[in-house]
């Protein structure tokens, strides 16, 4: 592997990692919203965090592309009222890796909370715990195993992402060029021997992160 | 009695003789290439079906195996590795356009560069270009760029985009700062403006040939329409464009 | 002690609920059939179910009333619950289950001091320990000692012990004893069991699908 190679596989794990982080808080607060309670809209909440799952990522990458370039909504004000640049450069990158594994951990961390009961909620109550205290000391440590597994599969789908991030990260090299959008590269250049050691070094991360997220779910056994 | 039989003539025989023709060409002949063909269809009976797309990826779907009749590139290297791979039907190769390249801005940018030059400048942050290594636009403006020894201090700077058409779609949507194509790219589009034109001689060589695929299987309808690409009307429509026709 | 229950109607699968009595035994024993509404009774005094109608006071406080609008949340209301699966907080060690509604004890008596309540329900050797490692009767003395530490006014108890043997049980009914005798604190306690609500009960209160169907002496209503 070349050192450009490297340098590659090094930004993937950043980005994917950084997005990973960035989409923590909400997506723990999404995923106690949905389980434990209800509200008006909330099928429409649903069905909008579970959209990235389904359509596909070119026209994922297209919305975000809208919104977020120069005369976009959202990146009009980013740009002219805090001088941030958001497609075409890394920042890009870590937008389209974290839409497309947001659901992924919603629906994960979902799971994990409604797989504690809610009975342990109910007596913290009793015992005069107000709703932050009951979250923070009881749902948020009892659903935490589900919550990592949730962040796991997050990542892995991060380290992944093509499609969104080719349509609004563009493949600039050393500013947004993850490991897939180099495999890609190398196809169209005819270089298939070069993608290959960029090809077996993302199976194999990837691999591994499922692999733990796999454990890590399984001693979540619910209680 | 006469014009019944007439009719049915003309029906069998555009009924047999309709072949349908796969042409894969370069994305910056997309408009002028469709309004040949409403001609060409009329005249010849035969359906046109286009798939276009950077020359380098086009080459590569044919070395692939994919299903062509005609082969129009914006470049002769792309040609060149086909040929070398023994997939053109021999003597049906030429060469018949020629392009220039331009700097455009989106119509509405008040940063107008006034020569290459102006675009090492820190307000031109982002450069469209087609695919430098591959794709023929973005090949020629490179070997603009270095003849003129602004490649290093613009490099930086470029986003690379698939193919021409989608450098263009850049610059119109404002997320560049500007970006090089070619001129007939720019002459289609009201929301960008030409900032520098590149006059054919400074620049680099552009030619556009066509070449008949050895796997047609329908080798004489494909010649037939290689012959009109470079007759009368099809310049006349190329020129319109803003192509240079080569004699 | 008084609870009121006025005029409440809560609906379940397949019957309402419907309750109008007053509670003001030192412990009043709620008995029937499975399915019978009993723990719904328990959650909507523990404010852990809202009644469509009706209202519920506690010696001189209002915990509920439908017609105002008027929710007092469990967190509130001073009234400690012991489920039928204790809920014990598996994360949690027993010292960090026993004080998690702990209040520090008012100035007028020890008799909530946490040393206090352990002697009294001899667990003074468990502390440290973890929950899910303790016997059917040590979990269960945890459990009476957590809720008794949040200082209630009233203590529900759901079947706490069904799970148990008899032989269990009768050396369980001395520590409940000790509840009301040593903490002053009035119990309303679920169970099917006859023995128990002999055992313990001044009042026994018969629930059949969600309505009040007899009230009595123990030995007046068991038969």
């Amino acid at each position: 592997m070349t050192a450009e190679a490297w340098q590659i596989v090094f930004f993937t794990i950043e980005v994917s990692a950084f997005s990973t982080l960035l989409i923590l808080p909400l997506g723990i607060a999404v995923a106690w919203l949905i389980a434990r309670r209800d509200w008006p809209g909330k099928a429409v909440v649903e069905t909008l965090v579970m959209l990235p799952l389904f359509v596909p990522p070119v026209a994922t990458g297209l919305v975000l592309l809208m919104l977020f370039g120069r005369h976009g909504p959202l990146g009009s004000v980013l740009q002219h009222g805090f001088g941030l640049e958001i497609v075409f450069t890394w920042r890009a990158v870590v937008l389209a890796c974290a839409v497309m594994s947001f659901p992924l951990l919603v629906r994960t961390a979902q799971a994990a909370f409604q797989g504690v009961s809610s009975r342990f909620e109910d007596i913290a109550r009793t015992l005069g715990a107000s709703e932050w205290r009951v979250f923070g000391t009881i749902s948020l440590p009892l659903a935490m195993r589900g919550i990592v597994a949730g962040a796991v599969l997050a990542f892995a789908r991060a380290m992944g992402e093509f499609g969104a991030t080719a349509v609004v990260a563009g493949m600039i090299p050393r500013k947004t060029m993850t490991i897939s959008l180099s495999i890609y590269q190398n196809i169209q250049l005819g270089h298939d021997a070069a993608a290959l050691p960029l090809l077996f070094v993302s199976i194999g991360v990837v691999f591994v992160t499922v692999l733990c997220g796999q454990i890590i779910s399984m001693r979540n056994r619910p209680r | 009695m006469k014009l019944t039989s007439l009719l049915l003539s003309l029906l069998i025989s555009t009924s047999i003789s309709a072949a349908e023709l796969a042409v894969h060409a370069a994305a910056s002949l997309t408009d002028a290439m469709k309004e040949i063909a409403v001609a060409y269809e009329k005249e010849s009976g035969d359906k046109l079906q286009f798939n276009f797309g950077a020359s380098s990826m086009l080459a590569r779907q044919i070395e692939e195996g994919a299903p062509a009749d005609l082969f129009f590139s914006a470049d002769e290297a792309k040609m060149d590795a086909l040929e070398k791979k023994a997939l053109l039907l021999p003597g049906t190769r030429r060469s018949l356009l020629s392009n220039s390249l331009v700097i455009v801005v989106a119509a509405d940018a008040t940063s107008v560069p006034k020569s290459a030059a102006d675009l090492t400048k820190a307000e031109y942050k982002k450069l469209a270009l087609a695919e430098p290594q591959t794709v023929p636009a973005g090949i020629y403006a490179r070997e603009y760029l270095q003849k003129v020894g602004l490649w290093d201090a613009i490099k930086e700077k470029v986003v690379p985009t698939e193919n021409v058409r989608a450098a263009l779609a850049a610059v119109e949507s404002g997320n560049v700062d500007a970006g090089i194509i070619y001129k007939t790219d720019s002459l289609i589009s009201k929301k960008v403006k030409i900032a520098v034109e590149i006059p054919a001689a400074e620049g680099p060589k552009i030619s556009y040939p066509v070449a008949v695929l050895k796997s047609s299987k329908e080798p004489e309808r494909a010649k037939k329409f290689a012959e009109y690409l470079a007759g009368p009307k099809a310049r006349a429509i190329f020129a319109k464009f803003g192509f240079i026709v080569t004699k | 002690m008084s609870l009121r229950l006025h005029n409440i109607r809560l609906p379940l699968a397949g019957f309402t609920l419907e309750i109008d009595a007053t509670l003001d035994r030192p412990i009043a024993g709620i008995f029937g059939p499975s399915g019978a509404g009993k723990t719904s009774l328990l959650d909507l005094i523990a404010g852990l179910r809202r009644p469509v109608a009706g209202a519920v006071q506690l010696d001189d406080r209002v915990l509920f009333d439908a017609a105002l609008s008027l929710h007092v949340p469990p967190r509130l209301r001073r009234i400690g619950y012991v489920p039928q699966d204790l809920a014990l907080f598996p994360h949690l060690n027993v010292r960090a289950n026993l004080v998690y509604g702990y209040r520090l004890p008012v100035t007028e008596n020890d008799l909530f001091a946490l040393e206090h309540v352990v002697e009294v329900m001899e667990i003074a050797q468990l502390l440290d320990r973890n929950v899910t490692t303790l016997s059917g009767g040590e979990q269960q003395r945890v459990a009476f000692a957590r809720a008794i530490l949040s200082a209630p006014r009233l203590l529900l108890l759901d079947e706490p012990m069904s799970s148990l043997d008899s032989r269990l049980k009768t050396r369980l009914i001395p520590f409940l004893q000790r509840i009301r005798d040593e903490f002053f604190i009035p119990l309303i306690y679920v169970t099917h069991d006859a023995r128990e609500l002999a055992a313990l009960c001044d009042e026994v209160l018969v629930l059949e699908n969600g309505r009040l169907v007899e009230r009595g002496l123990p030995a007046e209503v068991l038969v």
